[in-house]
């Protein structure tokens, strides 16, 4: 079975072309700029052999349109018609309290997604546009919804909602939904069979570590609680992201900096983060490079983003009455060994500890880095979110999706 | 299913002629939003001026928060800068946004440049114009097709006010006016459909309360600041009339009023005597730092005419 997995961004659509159930991937790539200049499309099949294409893409549609004409070409493609596409399972972002799992995209699951777009206008619309697009080039395939809330949706209400007035709950749905959904649910998952681990008993908290990062409270299989909020701002410092902040402190910027609320989210989602701290680059290895070279804003910036990821592991051990398994994923969290030292470091009051030899080596693939003596499994589990949306796609069409 | 869809796609470039304060405004905000943006300066000296004040500006923008470095590389990346009407050729929309401050009448000179522009553009190209006293029926008349022509008012500063003026004129066609009425709403504006009179809505009112307040002013009744704060606080505008006045400067005012005047002929447009006395004073506003208001780095910093004077 062939199975198009697709991300759609506001200017960008990353694809992957699937063959289940082996989950090998056929071909990947990326198509860059669409609406904008110099849009273009690289593409990479799974023998090496890769293609670049530039030309106009003024909409989602042209470059779906594209990146299937090359699926099919005899040069870069992998398959000899459109016919032999047995689904399309989309990345969709916010799904609001409308699905606790991935779906089977019918025209009301549509309709559901365009009430959701209040809650995410970044990124439900082009999440849609791909969704239309599919519709309109080819009708007759099944399509899959995978949302990045949607694992979240088990969190208790208590966990959910915000010290504000609940009528705000009730008239807009503010409150915490949290993202990264499929990656959490993947690598719990993941790091459970790789320990051998029966899910249902654990207590998880899995440290997605990327350019956007989050940490989840995982409880038998479940997502008890998340650090991204209602909107992805929440939580953890990020690369140009704040993470949690003093609303009061933003009313005051708003005042003495003379901007208004749109400024303002630009001012805290694009200028703040490592980037805003440091001053030198919103990616870790930039920050580290410079803090080695005695910057000392770089240093602080990765001090901070290290102990905010610290604070969280307490607060969800002491949220989940203790914690089984720690999960590390993400470019950050795969690969930054002197991150994952830091964040554990003296932990073992809670029983966590670190085999600093393991933890040092750089490997790309599931990896137990505490000492087997330890009461608390350590693991790196490298994420794959597409593969998540490939597997449910196939579940689901096949109908044997079990949330 | 989609609404998105539908209005995607179909505009891709759009040109404004003339890159004064106004014209530089719509350029940027276009371009903001995703669409390229070539505007047409008389001389190349004029083109780079444009080019390098709304590089200033956008770097005003990155240091108050509102816009990263890699945003602006790409905003700039769609505005094109030429002196040669061809190269608005393949243009969707074209904004005729000339300066309007110069005394004598501007008519001549816009109609001038609508029949140029029609021998350059495609023949589905709209044309529009930013003025809101003179109306667009009687820039039309000089066109071949003036079925292609729409009002477009942006009020100033075009990025921070959230309306514009769509207006249809005698002989507007459907297409043309639902093109304009689409692309304000891509650029994020609500629309605000007019059907044709001077001064639309936003400028005769204005017009009205601004005189009245120097009227006001006039007989005595309260100082420049009381009129103001009274507005402001009493009514919750954001601006007092004569602040108002200064902002969007008191030479322009002074045009807007004539026109209107000869328009309708009625009391309430004639421009009143102190506003006449400052634009000959060249004391027209915040632009040249004095006004009803002195100003200091663009704030007001005390009133510089007191109702005394006219006792």
């Amino acid at each position: 079975m062939k199975i198009i997995v697709l991300n759609c961004g506001s200017s960008s659509i990353k694809y992957q072309l699937f063959d289940m159930p082996s989950r090998k991937v056929l071909v990947k790539g990326l198509v860059d700029k669409v609406g904008l200049k110099g849009s273009s499309i690289k593409h990479s099949r799974n023998d090496g052999k890769e293609v670049k294409l530039e030309g106009e893409i003024l909409d989602h549609q042209t470059g779906i349109e594209y990146l299937l004409g090359i699926l099919t070409s005899e040069k870069y493609g992998c398959i000899k018609s459109l016919n032999e596409i047995d689904a399309v399972g989309h990345r969709v972002v916010h799904a609001g309290e409308k699905f606790g799992g991935s779906v089977n995209i019918t025209n009301a699951v549509v309709e559901a997604l365009e009430e959701c777009i209040d809650l995410a206008p970044l990124h439900n619309p082009p999440n849609l546009e791909g969704i239309y697009a599919i519709t309109k080039l080819l009708p007759q395939v099944p399509q899959v919804g995978v949302f990045d809330t949607a694992f979240h949706q088990t969190m208790p209400d208590f966990v959910y909602l915000y010290g504000i007035p609940y009528s705000l709950y009730e008239k807009y749905k503010i409150r915490r939904y949290g993202f990264h959904g499929s990656s959490h649910k993947f690598v719990s998952k993941r790091a459970c069979e790789f320990l051998n681990l029966d899910i249902n008993k654990q207590r998880i908290i899995t440290c997605h570590l990327g350019n956007g990062a989050s940490i989840a409270a995982i409880q038998n299989g479940k997502s008890f609680d998340t650090s991204m909020g209602m909107t992805p701002i929440e939580g953890l410092i990020m690369g140009t992201r704040s993470g949690d902040l003093d609303i009061g402190a933003l009313f005051h910027i708003i005042n003495k900096e003379e901007i208004d609320i749109a400024t303002a989210n630009t001012l805290i989602n694009k200028h703040s983060g490592i980037l805003g701290i440091s001053g030198v680059s919103s990616d870790m290895r930039d920050v580290e490079a410079a803090a080695g070279e005695g910057n000392v804003r770089a240093e602080i910036a990765l001090k901070m983003y290290r102990y905010r990821i610290r604070k969280y592991i307490g607060a969800y051990a002491a949220a989940m009455k203790g914690v089984d398994v720690v999960v590390f994923t993400g470019g950050v969290g795969e690969n930054d060994w002197v991150t994952r030292a830091e964040v554990l470091d003296g932990l073992d009051f809670m029983g966590i500890k670190v085999d600093k030899s393991i933890n040092k080596e750089l490997r790309g693939e599931d990896a137990l880095i505490s000492p087997p003596d330890a009461k608390v499994k350590v693991v790196i589990i490298p994420t794959n979110e597409e593969l998540v949306i490939a597997q449910d796609a196939y579940d689901i069409v096949n109908g044997n999706f079990v949330n | 299913m989609s609404k998105s869809i539908q209005n995607k796609g179909t505009l891709q470039k759009i040109g404004v002629i003339g890159c004064g304060t106004m014209g530089e405004e719509i350029t940027r905000v276009v371009s903001q939003s995703g669409i390229d943006v070539i505007f047409l300066e008389i001389n190349q000296g004029k083109v780079e001026e444009a080019l390098k004040s709304i590089s200033c500006h956008l770097d005003k923008m990155i240091n108050k928060w509102g816009l990263t470095a890699s945003e602006k590389k790409l905003i700039l990346s769609r505005i094109k800068g030429t002196t040669s009407y061809s190269d608005l050729k393949d243009c969707d929309i074209v904004i005729e946004t000339i300066d309007s401050k110069k005394k004598g009448t501007s008519i001549e000179i816009r109609k001038e440049i609508f029949q140029k522009l029609e021998e350059e553009v495609k023949e589905n190209t709209v044309i529009t114009s930013n003025t809101s006293t003179l109306t667009i029926s009687d820039l039309a008349s000089v066109l071949k097709h003036p079925e292609r022509a729409v009002g477009l008012h942006f009020l100033a500063p075009a990025s921070k006010v959230k309306i514009v003026e769509v207006v249809k004129g005698v002989q507007t066609c459907d297409e043309a006016y639902e093109m304009v009425n689409k692309f304000a709403r891509m650029i994020g504006k609500k629309v605000i459909n007019i059907n044709e009179s001077p001064g639309n809505i936003s400028t005769r009112l204005i017009v009205t309360l601004i005189n009245e307040a120097c009227e006001i002013l006039m007989e005595g009744v309260g100082s420049v600041e009381a009129i103001d704060e009274t507005m402001k606080l009493g009514f919750g505008l954001q601006f007092g009339p004569l602040e108002m006045a200064d902002r969007i400067g008191l030479d322009k005012l002074l045009k807007w009023m004539d026109n209107l005047y000869a328009e309708f002929g009625e009391k309430q447009f004639k421009a009143s005597p102190i506003i006449k006395r400052l634009v000959r004073a060249n004391q027209v506003g915040r632009r040249v730092g004095k006004g009803f208001y002195n100003y200091e780095g663009g704030k007001a910093i005390g009133q510089t005419v007191t109702c005394t004077e006219f006792n």
